[in-house]
């Protein structure tokens, strides 16, 4: 099973890739929208997490960084509507967690959700299988 | 006659200050607004490291996490920690200059400093942040030894310190993968002043900066528009603070734009340029 990552921090998807990769699971990394986009054109994933605060990069310069992550989510459901999302981000606007679950799209509070539960929920997501996060 | 005047006059006096006073409540509402928004980009950016220091913690106490990408895992941990400390310490300046700046004076004695081994020392701090992405620090040695020979710069040497650090992180942050960052001394003329200036200069080739945006580089929290599109999340007090430092020690900041390539340069007045002490007067 493969799965891609897109942000532009890559030193927070370290420790997850580790950890995925040790669970078997084998990650690819993108550092904006463009290489994001790119990547999935190239590579059959099962599942996608991305952060919202990123650079679009050179084919998508109209979109604003801070709402990148956003923008990718639409693309990527309008061009393979049947792979699962996750969003690991920080979002303080309700109205903007609210417009991820209509998409459903699973977000991950990066910072207050541990590591052992994003790699459930990230493996659960990819299998296709539902998952409750642990209290 | 008299007193319809001066009831019109009044009623003018008073739309006046009801418009006056409604710009007011509006200047300190968007003034409010734009505080939270820095307060919650400054908490993001406290944050953010300690956040992937946890997750690396976690994922280095795993099992099943193979021993090399612990070692990866501890390099990124100490990484973290150099941004971490950093951070903190533009945080705690940026009060204590605010308050140095209207005294006009230091808070700690200036001291001789070298600045060919404040450029080494630095370098050597910042140069596992630019190896995660490929990048070099290069220090012209024989520049240094041609303009500043054997002498010493009298500054305040934390304050200097942190400002040549603002310059060299922001180098790393916007040059591209895998180029060199260069450092080195620069002695120059400086048109607003009229003055010969000597400095420490940063240059990188990466993000252009445009010119109209170069004046308002160094205003609190203003962040040029490549490189909030680049790298959304940063405070935008690098250069403000830097430039705060350079104008205690009567010296400014230069920032020179050619394309893509970026010169920032520390330039210090030839008063802070200090002859060596001989051995028979130490």
């Amino acid at each position: 099973m493969k799965i891609l990552l897109v942000d532009d921090e890559p030193t927070y998807f370290e420790a997850l890739i580790a950890t995925l990769e040790s669970n078997g699971i084998e990650c690819i990394t993108a550092r904006d929208m463009t290489e994001g986009v790119k990547a999935l054109q190239k590579h059959d994933v099962s599942a996608v997490v991305t952060d919202i605060m990123m650079p679009p990069g050179p084919s998508f310069s109209q979109v604003d960084a801070n709402e990148c992550g956003f923008h990718f989510i639409e693309h990527v459901q309008q061009n393979w509507p049947r792979l699962p999302i996750v969003c690991l981000s920080v979002i303080a606007d309700q109205a903007k967690i609210r417009f991820l679950a209509r998409r459903r799209v699973r977000y991950l509070r990066k910072g207050e959700t541990p590591l052992s539960t994003a790699v459930e929920v990230i493996t659960a997501v990819a299998e296709g299988r539902s998952v409750r996060p642990r209290r | 006659m008299d007193s319809q005047h001066s009831e019109r006059t009044s009623e003018q006096e008073l739309e006046r200050l009801r418009t006056e006073n409604a710009g007011l409540k509006q200047e300190l509402e968007e003034t409010r607004r734009s505080s939270t928004r820095y307060l919650q980009n400054v908490a993001h950016q406290l944050t953010a490291p300690l956040n992937a220091i946890k997750w690396n913690i976690e994922a280095i106490k795993d099992e099943k996490v193979p021993i090399p990408r612990k070692k990866n895992l501890l390099s990124s941990i100490y990484s973290q920690g150099t941004i971490l400390v950093h951070l903190i310490k533009n945080f705690s300046l940026m009060s204590n200059l605010e308050a140095d700046h209207e005294l006009g004076q230091f808070r700690d004695q200036p001291e001789r400093v070298s600045p060919l081994r404040l450029a080494i020392n630095l370098a050597g701090d910042f140069e596992p942040q630019a190896a995660e992405t490929s990048k070099k620090i290069e220090i012209r040695m024989l520049s240094f030894d041609r303009i500043f020979g054997d002498r010493d710069l009298l500054v305040v040497k934390n304050l200097v310190a942190q400002a040549l650090s603002n310059l060299l992180e922001n180098a790393i942050k916007y040059s591209t993968v895998g180029t060199t960052i260069d450092v080195e001394a620069v002695t120059a003329p400086v048109r607003e002043t009229g003055k010969t200036y000597y400095g420490i200069s940063v240059r990188n080739t990466g993000l252009p900066i445009l010119p109209s945006e170069v004046k308002r580089l160094s205003d609190r929290g203003f962040r040029g528009n490549a490189a909030k599109q680049k790298i959304p999340a940063g405070t935008g007090i690098g250069l403000y603070i830097a430039n705060r430092v350079m104008e205690l020690h009567e010296g400014l900041i230069q920032v020179k734009p050619s394309g893509n390539e970026t010169r920032m340069t520390l330039f210090f007045p030839a008063s802070r340029i200090v002859d060596p002490i001989h051995k028979e007067e130490e």
